[in-house]
């Protein structure tokens, strides 16, 4: 129980920042996942994304802009209000300290002050599906109110750690980029890469590497499963974990 | 360095090699007819400071500054005593709870000790309960001399908790390792025993300890050993401590109710010190520590300084002098150092 609920958490907190082409999906048209946020199209070549784990709202924008020469690009900016979350992971089951507080990932000692992040990021898509897509980004974040939070209240575990440490750092950078390639007519594969910076934290980097198989049935049914891979900083030391990746997605 | 696929928690073999440590600049120390042998439980180098784990406090994680100076306490007396060998216990290697020190590099960096070997005895990427986070601690034996052959001997995991629970909980552990100092080779060996088990897991540590202790006495060589078995002598005059050790939104034997709180009731368990009594030399004696018990108690819990019950020992296959109970290290930990001198055989 304690493994899949660990699993969940991380699947949760992963969906904030689900990397994307800069192609935005039809107008109309909406996508769920297990472990990816609702995407709807809207009009003008304007997406939305929002984040299901509702105790940490998170929403974002994606907005198509002109091409340069053959690549699409596109801009996103996102909004997150982590601190309902945060004091949530402080006593997920209602316990107190030493209960034991059972599946706290944040000891209830600190206080969660109010914080909020906003992120923007340019995205570059070129190629066919057929052929290859690739996909390049690159983004600047900002947290605000996290000045009072503890470095000591962080959650050092992958995936977790880089993406909260914008509200312990106060800035986070990131660039990546994915490799998308349809090989059969239900079958393509994802080989995605991003690298987060984060001035100022105990752990200064860290580099994730996904590579998913994309079962697809229709479009309103996909399965992808593959492997994550994650290597960066934390405040003990450096360290890489190897776990499966897998998500159900639909779309209607 | 970066290392893959570690698993969540680390469930150790029965026996397997300790992790070695060597102090950054070593210091010369030739070879001695006596040495000067310490125990002591560390407290994770956080002094009297209030936790939730051990005793009443409110908080799980500390700060660096608060364990920087939990463990320059600790060093200040290790200089003052000048111990040639140290069993220490509850050392955090690479916990979130004490800031990540690497407790057993810094001890050797600031004292005069030259080399360690550990055991950990709760090693986990995580604890998913109290927001403790990453975890590694353990028991340590630091040595002016190398040592070598340092072996991690697993005891038996608690038999009184769930299977989750007994996943993610501390695997205690025997350290021992052979001491070279030139011209004569000995043993240390290092423990630390369950202490809130409620059925005879502690019984079982008692004899893991002392099958140990028997192997190296059938080669025929020689050892100092120690640590905080959490067990009472066997003429210890109080054998409840429920009252002592209870928090402020506990209650025990109020109602003349039986409940006893865990680790704090040890009459069913008096006797199981005997057989270490009966084959090995304690540094301080049954009868000596009859004549004047309260001299010799070793811990009192949370932040009550007043000492109320032995738990640390120091044990040899030949002979010890001069055995102290250092009271006067009260404020340094939860548990105070013992000492006694050997005689090298």
């Amino acid at each position: 129980m304690r493994r899949c609920f660990f699993i969940l958490i991380l699947g949760m907190v992963s969906a904030q920042w689900y990397g994307e082409t800069a192609t935005t999906i039809d107008e109309r048209r909406k996508e769920i996942g297990l472990f990816s946020p609702f995407r709807m199209g809207l009009k003008n070549g304007t997406e939305l994304s929002v984040n299901k784990f509702l105790l940490m709202p998170n929403v974002s924008i994606k907005q198509e802009r002109p091409s340069i020469r053959e690549w699409e690009i596109a801009q996103r900016f996102q909004l997150e209000y982590p601190t309902i979350g945060m004091k949530w992971l402080q006593s997920p089951m209602g316990d107190e300290l030493g209960d034991p507080d059972m599946f706290a990932l944040i000891s209830p000692q600190f206080d969660i002050p109010q914080m909020v992040s906003i992120y923007g990021e340019l995205i570059a898509t070129n190629g066919l599906p057929t052929k290859g897509i690739l996909t390049i980004r690159g983004g600047l974040g900002f947290g605000l109110g996290g000045n009072k939070l503890s470095n000591d209240a962080t959650i050092d575990l992958p995936i977790i750690y880089p993406r909260l440490s914008i509200y312990y750092n106060g800035i986070l950078m990131k660039v990546g980029g994915e490799y998308y390639r349809q090989f059969r007519d239900s079958w393509s594969y994802v080989v995605d890469y991003d690298m987060f910076v984060m001035p100022g934290g105990r752990g200064r980097y860290t580099f994730e590497h996904k590579m998913l198989l994309v079962w697809s049935k229709s479009q309103k049914f996909r399965f992808l499963i593959g492997y994550k891979l994650i290597a960066g900083e934390y405040p003990y030391g450096a360290q890489a974990h190897l776990l499966p990746a897998l998500d159900v997605q639909f779309g209607w | 360095m970066l290392s893959g696929c570690e698993p969540l928690v680390n469930q150790f073999n029965d026996i397997e090699d300790a992790v070695m440590y060597q102090a950054s600049s070593i210091k010369e120390f030739g070879p001695k007819k006596t040495i000067k042998v310490i125990t002591w439980n560390i407290r994770f180098g956080v002094a009297r400071l209030r936790f939730f784990g051990d005793g009443c406090g409110d908080r799980a994680i500390l700060t660096k500054s608060e364990v920087t100076t939990g463990l320059e306490g600790l060093a200040a007396k290790i200089k003052k005593e000048d111990p040639d060998i140290l069993l220490l216990q509850e050392v955090d290697v690479q916990s979130k709870k004490t800031a990540y020190i690497d407790q057993a590099q810094w001890l050797l960096d600031n004292t005069d000790m030259n080399y360690g070997a550990y055991g950990s005895m709760w090693e986990s990427q995580v604890i998913l309960a109290d927001g403790l986070g990453r975890v590694n601690t353990g028991n340590l034996i630091l040595s002016k001399w190398k040592l070598e052959n340092a072996e991690r001997h697993q005891l038996p995991l608690r038999n009184d908790q769930d299977g989750l629970t007994q996943y993610f909980y501390l695997r205690r552990n025997v350290l021992k390792a052979t001491v070279a100092m030139p011209g004569n080779l000995f043993y240390a060996v290092n423990t630390h025993l369950t202490a809130f088990a409620t059925d005879d897991t502690k019984k079982k540590h008692l004899d893991g300890f002392k099958d140990v202790l028997d192997g190296i006495a059938a080669e025929g060589q020689y050892f100092i050993a120690g640590g905080d078995l959490n067990e009472i002598p066997p003429n210890a005059s109080k054998l409840d401590y429920c009252i002592e050790d209870q928090c402020d939104n506990e209650s025990y034997h109020t109602g003349g109710e039986s409940e006893h709180k865990e680790g704090a009731y040890f009459a069913p368990e008096i006797t199981w010190l005997n057989a270490l009594y009966q084959t090995y030399t304690p540094a301080i004696s049954l009868s000596e520590y009859g004549r004047q018990e309260a001299e010799h108690f070793t811990h009192s819990p949370d932040n009550k300084l007043k000492l109320d019950r032995k738990l640390d020992y120091l044990w040899t296959n030949t002979n010890w002098t001069n055995g102290i109970t250092h009271q006067e290290a009260t404020e340094l930990s939860d548990h105070i150092p013992v000492s006694a001198i050997w005689t090298v055989k």
